[in-house]
């Protein structure tokens, strides 16, 4: 009963995700394109959408390693007190590479880095690591200071107060942030595929040059479908460590 | 113990801190006029040429921008005052203007005697130079401390830029040349781009506050709204094209009501769809903003619900809702970006143009105003943000 009220959050998203994954399957999008009348024109095959669907999942899990390891990394350096000039810089930081679209990112990148993974990976790691870094540095700075003193008091270390104290306390907080980069991630691996990434935005970008609708409402519906499985994944692992 | 060794590395860390900035700048300054090419050469627009160093491009000149930026730092390092913040602005904005109008000249001198085709293309120690100082720049301008400045800075560059461009002196760069072939165009799609993230923000702002006034159902809104930020851009508008060009088949006459599913109009209902969720949570913000006690006081006083939200609520909420409006607009012009991809035009039409066909100076020429577009209006919003809490909130 615990347990299924600590992954209640989860439901939902799996739910929207496992239907948006029986909609892209050929049988079901076929039909689907069958009733509104659309073009006979052939749907990717399961194995296909399996292919292109690794491929974007392999992309977008570099992505967020990348950016999880140095979000937090520098999340945790930001919030030492020897960094506690930095805060406004990243704040500013944040803002003006949030002014930057991950589409505009992977367009300025592809003259340097040609076509394919590269841009993506540039776009995802710029796109997500300041959300992420923010995030960190907000859930950190959330733990109470009464805290951080009684660490103090009962004579733990920096590192012991950071590990014992300010990580377990902000952990929730810092969950939800590489969530948010999660998603991120998948949306820009998608967009990838206007630099001719192999991934589920691919049938998305062709089936809008050449009006296929069968194969977009497919990769439309595969990459959705990632994003909610993803979503439902990260909110089960939060209800499960949180105390 | 360690409380000790904090203490010895006291004086040490104040060196440190006053030296960081001389040998960060100092850093970049070397790294880029030893290691990075300035410029490539390319025969034509579409090619990415061969690199020239900034020793080549620049020659001896090329140290008195790196005087100035070094005069920059020490005054950014050494001193904690208001006027060697504002010696730092001058030197930096100095060797900024310096450095701008030496790549227009060298791009002149490298491309003269080259056939008409030959581009002089600014490579990765130019952008990352430019990226530098405007970024020491914008430090100085906070360290000076005084409001307005930084407003003032930006208006003087831009007009120091504007009249360089004019008398020529950036007509050897590439952009500038693929500017002028097509400024109509550009200028076109930079209108309606300003047109769809407006329309979107529009279009957001009146569906949250409907939403938000049917009070029973603000749960399962709230619910939708979330999941709805889940669904990749792509994914959303791959979607709405197909199922709507399907229904478009189905029933004809929806055509002729003016539903298309090419344009501008799916592509605004697709950012606008992600715009919800700031709205949605400033709405909710805002609103919560005003003290209980005030809020007992004013019925106390006797006014009506409609006056308590209108004259408390609403004004003591407004900073809340111009950080909404302004996170919304962002990512607003942010998302139109993707809108070129069902047609709707745009600086993203300009960008996957350019993308198709390869040339690196027709993507920079739609996604340089992309990001200007984007940082303007945060700059400009977080100022009036600032203004209205500090009237509001003293």
């Amino acid at each position: 009963m615990n347990l299924l009220h600590r992954l209640r959050p989860a439901v939902w998203p799996l739910v929207v995700g496992l239907a948006l994954v029986v909609l892209s399957h050929p049988v079901s999008a076929e039909t689907i394109a069958g009733l509104l009348g659309g073009s006979a024109r052939r749907p990717l095959s399961s194995a296909r959408l399996i292919e292109l669907g690794s491929h974007h999942l392999a992309l977008a899990g570099t992505g967020l390693a990348l950016v999880g390891s140095l979000g937090v990394g520098l999340g945790i350096l930001a919030t030492r007190r020897s960094a506690s000039g930095l805060r406004s810089g990243i704040d500013t930081t944040a803002a003006i590479m949030q002014a930057v679209p991950p589409v505009v990112v992977v367009a300025l990148a592809l003259p340097v880095l040609g076509f394919g993974a590269p841009p993506t990976l540039l776009a995802l790691v710029a796109y997500g690591i300041m959300p992420t870094l923010r995030g960190t540095v907000g859930a950190i700075e959330a733990v109470s200071s009464e805290a951080q003193e009684a660490g103090i008091a009962i004579g733990l270390t920096p590192r012991q107060i950071l590990t014992k104290i300010e990580l377990p306390l902000a952990g929730a907080g810092i969950l939800d942030a590489l969530r948010v980069a999660l998603v991120l991630s998948i949306a820009t691996a998608a967009v990838g595929a206007l630099a001719g990434a192999s991934t589920l935005g691919t049938p998305i970008v062709a089936g809008l040059q050449n009006q296929n609708l069968v194969p977009m409402l497919q990769g439309a519906g595969a990459t959705a479908a990632l994003a909610f499985v993803g979503d439902a994944l990260m909110l089960a692992i939060a209800g499960l460590l949180r105390r | 113990m360690s409380v000790s060794a904090g203490r010895m590395n006291g004086p040490g860390r104040r060196i440190l801190r006053h030296v960081w900035p001389v040998a960060a700048i100092g850093c970049a300054v070397v790294g880029i006029a030893s290691a990075l090419p300035l410029f490539h050469i390319a025969a034509n627009r579409l090619v990415v040429g061969t690199p020239v160093s900034a020793a080549a491009a620049f020659g001896v000149p090329g140290l008195s921008v790196c005087g100035s930026c070094l005069l920059g730092s020490a005054f950014l390092g050494f001193g904690r005052s208001r006027p060697s913040a504002l010696a730092a602005l001058a030197a930096f904005s100095t060797a900024l203007v310096l450095f701008a109008a030496g790549l227009g000249t060298a791009a002149s001198d490298l491309v003269a005697g080259q056939p008409p085709a030959a581009r002089a293309r600014l490579a990765t120690g130019a952008w990352l130079g430019l990226m530098v100082l405007c970024g020491s720049v914008a430090v100085s301008i906070g360290r000076t401390h005084i409001r307005g400045v930084g407003w003032l800075t930006l208006i003087s560059l831009l007009a120091v830029f504007s009249v360089l461009y004019r008398s020529g002196g950036f007509d050897g760069l590439s952009l500038a040349v693929e500017y002028r072939a097509r400024a109509e165009s550009v200028h076109a799609a930079l209108w309606q781009h300003v047109v769809l993230s407006f329309a979107a923000v529009a279009l957001a702002t009146v569906s949250c506050v409907s939403l938000y006034a049917w009070r029973p159902g603000r749960g399962a809104i709230e619910i939708v709204i979330n999941g709805l930020q889940v669904v990749p851009a792509v994914a959303l508008l791959g979607g709405l094209v197909s199922l709507t060009s399907g229904l478009l088949s189905v029933i004809p006459s929806l055509r002729a009501a003016g539903l298309s599913a090419l344009g501008p109009g799916p592509a605004i209902l697709a950012v606008a769809v992600y715009l919800l969720l700031p709205f949605w949570r400033g709405l909710q913000g805002a609103l919560r903003a005003s003290d209980p006690s005030i809020l007992a006081a004013a019925r106390a006083m006797g006014l009506t619900r409609r006056q308590s939200l209108l004259r408390i609520r609403l004004p003591l909420g407004t900073p809340i809702l111009i950080g909404a409006l302004r996170v919304a607009s962002v990512q607003s012009i942010g998302l139109a970006t993707l809108g070129a991809l069902v047609g709707a035009g745009g600086l993203g039409g300009i960008v996957f143009e350019g993308m198709a066909q390869f040339a690196p100076d027709l993507i920079l020429l739609g996604a340089v105003p992309v990001i200007g577009l984007s940082l303007l209006v945060e700059r400009g919003l977080s100022l009036l943000e600032g203004r209205a809490r500090q009237r509001w909130h003293g």
